[in-house]
């Protein structure tokens, strides 16, 4: 049997490669990232070149991406169609909240609310001035910003919950703008509609026109992916990143020269604008805007996508909004309960897991590492051939293993000893032994030959002695005692019992 | 002029009510109650079926017992819920990383669970509660004022003062404003956090029952009837300071005198942005609320 069953670095993926072709790689066009992360090292084994392949996310994301977009497209239902539109719009909200909550730190919950600017701005001015679906992205994108410049005001002097509660008034503040407001559509509801579309509202019947409208969700969840990627793996994000988690990195990041206040308030001007982009998007995509873009209970849902999937992860907005979104709209004939499914969920994430569902896996590594080093320690105090602490500072783990074997055959050896065993020693030092006996005679036969007992004639057949080797050469033996013996049998057994002494005393 | 004092003055009590419930939690606890909106709920819902089973089994539709019972269960049925509230999310998580923010978050999920649970049990309709304090209006020379009103007024104040006596002379008042001063200190003195803190969110709950028994006199019960209370009364405690009754009670009348004098002289659509408005004026030159005195004793 091989070592390759123990333990899981059997199961990384690698590729076996010329010497000559290690230098090539992948990149980002016009950059210097690689696409997939390699590192190339000699087989320690078989001393082969090969290449490992060490952060497998950008597969997962490509396999996921690409099942999000074929799935409805294969099953060309009406339903499964207006589903994985939401998943898109809401994924790509989702992505921008995380921006800011997660990479700008800033608690704000008006992002729905920017989504709505956005929609309503560009429902009513292609209503009123009709300007097509082009212009009507843009001017979404223009509102998103105006309304991030006016909620990114008191940012500057409020700070955490503070400005979660404000934000949260100026959400609802919004709604009630709405409601209230005639020509914003005070009429049907808070409804207003008849916007521009992509798609024509006719061809909206058909699938092709489905499927075309479907993707061009999809590519915003792309937009949305992309800009995540550039502001929160770019420099902007890095100098967020030291600021981030308390007030002493604060004071810490602006000691060393970073300006995180203008970074935060930057990163969230843009994570504003492009929520109202998808605003406007999505009046060009449902021809119009409803008050469900300003609901309170629709940004509850939203909030329970993030902390499903994970706080500040672009992962855990897309994961947690496939899981609620499906649970939300698939099971409609469940009633109210879906709600309170997502509730629990949401209610189960916060009190068992540190970060959602993307925290998981790190809360099980550090929960493993837990173990394993507990483990390690109560293992110490049954073998105690050498402690823990010691197994780094030992290259040759063989060594070690050496050590715990060696450990273990003397503890074996040490609970044979029995009076019956001494005894029948005397009787006949030499000759056939039980089994035991042989043992123990062996395993002290082997042992190395500096400070060795042995037996010392000082005269033949009358005076014998026990001495210890020095195990130098042209260094003579020490005497371990003055006590002489008259025959060679019991000179052997007082060697037998001082040894046996020695390994009693020995742990 | 005195009709709308006293309409100032219902808004202000209703929602000072609410406001220094949050209020309160907020500073000895250290989290945001986003919850606060399903234990107002529930205090509605819990007096509505006292007032059903009065009707159905004695016949009784109004008086002095259904009144005072309707109140007190209420209040009792709302405290349950804060307590409730706790147990889920106050106890498990308040000794553990980031609790404000996974506190937060928890209470909304209860208030979702919550809000969803009404809307099986009760249905998505809205529940009349009875007239605690009649329907007859008070005249004084040419004006009238309605009963209720009065009623209102008067009760919430009491409350209130009763609150801040109570705050200010007993033995877990002082354990509760230890623990608002410093957390840490107040518990190696020997004040339990737990058990201060679960009483702090009965004492919330209590308040926001009452307030919601008020309010369901002019307002029908219903499963969001909670989340426009929640939502002034995160507000006014911001305004006012967390964790300043003072501030807090003050931030009510002004936010309450705003609202009636808006409504009044100009349109009722006007009443939100003249609100925030004034909060936004009032977070501008003090960031810490009109009381706010905790600034960075908690950090």
């Amino acid at each position: 049997m091989s070592n390759a069953s123990v333990g899981r670095r059997r199961l990384i993926p690698r590729w076996r490669v010329k010497t000559s072709s290690l230098s090539r790689r992948l990149r980002v066009p016009g950059t210097k990232r690689s696409v997939l992360r390699f590192e190339g090292r000699y087989n320690p084994k078989t001393l082969q070149r090969e290449l490992i392949l060490r952060d497998k996310k950008p597969l997962f994301w490509i396999v996921g991406l690409f099942a999000l977009a074929v799935i409805p497209i294969a099953v060309g239902q009406q339903l499964v169609f207006s589903i994985f539109g939401s998943i898109c719009f809401f994924a790509a909200i989702n992505v921008f909240w995380t921006l800011i909550i997660g990479t700008a730190g800033l608690q704000s919950f008006a992002s729905l609310a920017t989504v709505g600017v956005g929609a309503y701005a560009a429902t009513y001015l292609s209503i009123t001035y009709g300007i097509p679906w082009p212009v009507m992205l843009v001017v979404g994108t223009a509102f998103g910003a105006l309304m991030g410049f006016i909620i990114s005001i008191p940012a500057r002097r409020l700070d955490g919950l503070y400005y979660a509660l404000l934000t949260i008034g100026i959400s609802e503040f919004c709604r009630n703008y709405i409601t209230q407001s005639e020509s914003l559509g005070g009429q049907f509801n808070g409804a207003l509609f008849g916007a521009d579309r992509i798609v024509p509202e006719e061809a909206m019947q058909t699938t092709s026109g489905q499927t075309i409208s479907y993707l061009t969700s999809f590519v915003v969840l792309l937009i949305s992916l992309a800009i995540f990627r550039v502001v929160s793996g770019g420099r902007i994000g890095i100098l967020l990143r030291t600021a981030q988690s308390s007030k002493e990195d604060e004071s810490f990041a602006s000691a060393i020269g970073i300006d995180f206040q203008r970074a935060r308030l930057l990163v969230f001007l843009i994570a504003s604008a492009a929520l109202g982009f998808v605003g406007a998007f999505y009046a060009t995509n449902q021809g119009g805007a409803s008050l469900s873009l300003f609901s309170l209970d629709q940004m509850l849902l939203l909030l329970a996508m993030i902390v499903i999937g994970g706080l500040g992860k672009a992962e855990g907005a897309v994961v947690g909004t496939v899981i609620v979104v499906f649970l939300n709209q698939w099971f409609t004939s469940w009633g109210p309960w879906r709600i309170v499914l997502v509730g629990v969920l949401m209610l189960a994430s916060v009190l068992y897991t540190r970060n959602g569902l993307f925290g998981l896996r790190q809360q099980l590594i550090e929960i493993r590492e837990r173990r394993k080093a507990l483990s390690r320690a109560t293992r110490t105090t049954r073998y105690g051939a050498f402690l823990p602490e010691q197994g780094p500072e030992i290259a040759d783990k063989g060594v070690i293993a050496e050590r715990e074997f060696e450990r273990a055959i003397r503890d074996q050896l040490r609970s044979w000893i029995t009076p019956e065993i001494i005894e029948e020693h005397r009787l006949s030092p030499m000759g056939q032994h039980s089994d035991h006996l042989e043992r123990i005679l062996n395993y002290f036969r082997k042992q190395p030959i500096s400070n060795k007992y042995v037996v010392y004639c000082e005269e033949s057949y009358k005076a014998y002695r026990v001495v210890a080797l020095s195990g130098i050469p042209g260094v003579p033996p020490r005497s371990v005692d003055d006590k002489t013996y008259s025959n060679l049998d019991e000179a052997y057994h007082a060697v037998f019992l001082r040894r046996i002494n020695d390994l009693k005393s020995q742990h | 002029m005195i009709e709308l004092l006293a309409s100032a003055l219902v808004l202000a009590s209703m929602y000072g009510l609410v406001a220094v419930g949050i209020s309160l939690t907020w500073s000895s606890v250290g989290m945001l109650n986003l919850a606060q909106g399903f234990v107002f709920t529930a205090g509605g819902y819990v007096a509505f079926l006292f007032a059903q089973y009065m009707a159905k089994n004695f016949s009784i539709r109004d008086g002095v017992i259904l009144s005072l019972g309707v109140v007190l269960l209420g209040m009792l049925g709302s405290a349950v819920a804060g307590l409730v509230v706790g147990g889920l999310a106050f106890l498990p998580l308040h000794d553990r990383i980031n609790f404000p923010v996974r506190g937060l978050i928890a209470t909304l999920a209860i208030s979702i669970i919550g809000t969803q649970l009404f809307m099986v049990i009760f249905g998505p309709q809205s529940k009349p509660l009875p007239q605690i304090f009649g329907i007859k209006r008070l005249k004084i020379g040419e004006f009238s004022i309605a009963y209720g009103q009065i009623g209102t007024i008067v009760v919430a104040t009491i409350v209130l003062l009763l609150v801040t006596l109570w705050m200010r002379n007993s033995r877990r008042g002082l354990q509760m404003r230890a623990m608002m001063m410093n957390p840490l200190g107040a518990n190696m003195v020997g004040v339990s956090v737990r058990t201060t803190g679960m009483i702090a969110l009965a004492l919330s709950g209590a308040l926001s029952g009452l307030a919601s028994v008020l309010l369901g006199q002019i307002f029908f019960v219903s499963p969001t009837s909670g989340v426009q209370p929640l939502i002034v009364g995160l507000i006014i405690s911001l305004a006012g300071g967390l964790g300043s009754m003072p501030g807090t009670v003050a931030a009510a009348v002004l936010l309450g005198l705003a609202e009636a004098v808006t409504a009044r002289y100009t349109e009722q659509s006007l009443v939100p942005f003249v609100q925030f408005a004034l909060v936004i004026a009032i977070l501008a030159f003090r960031p810490r609320g009109l009381g706010g005195v905790l600034e960075d004793v908690r950090e």
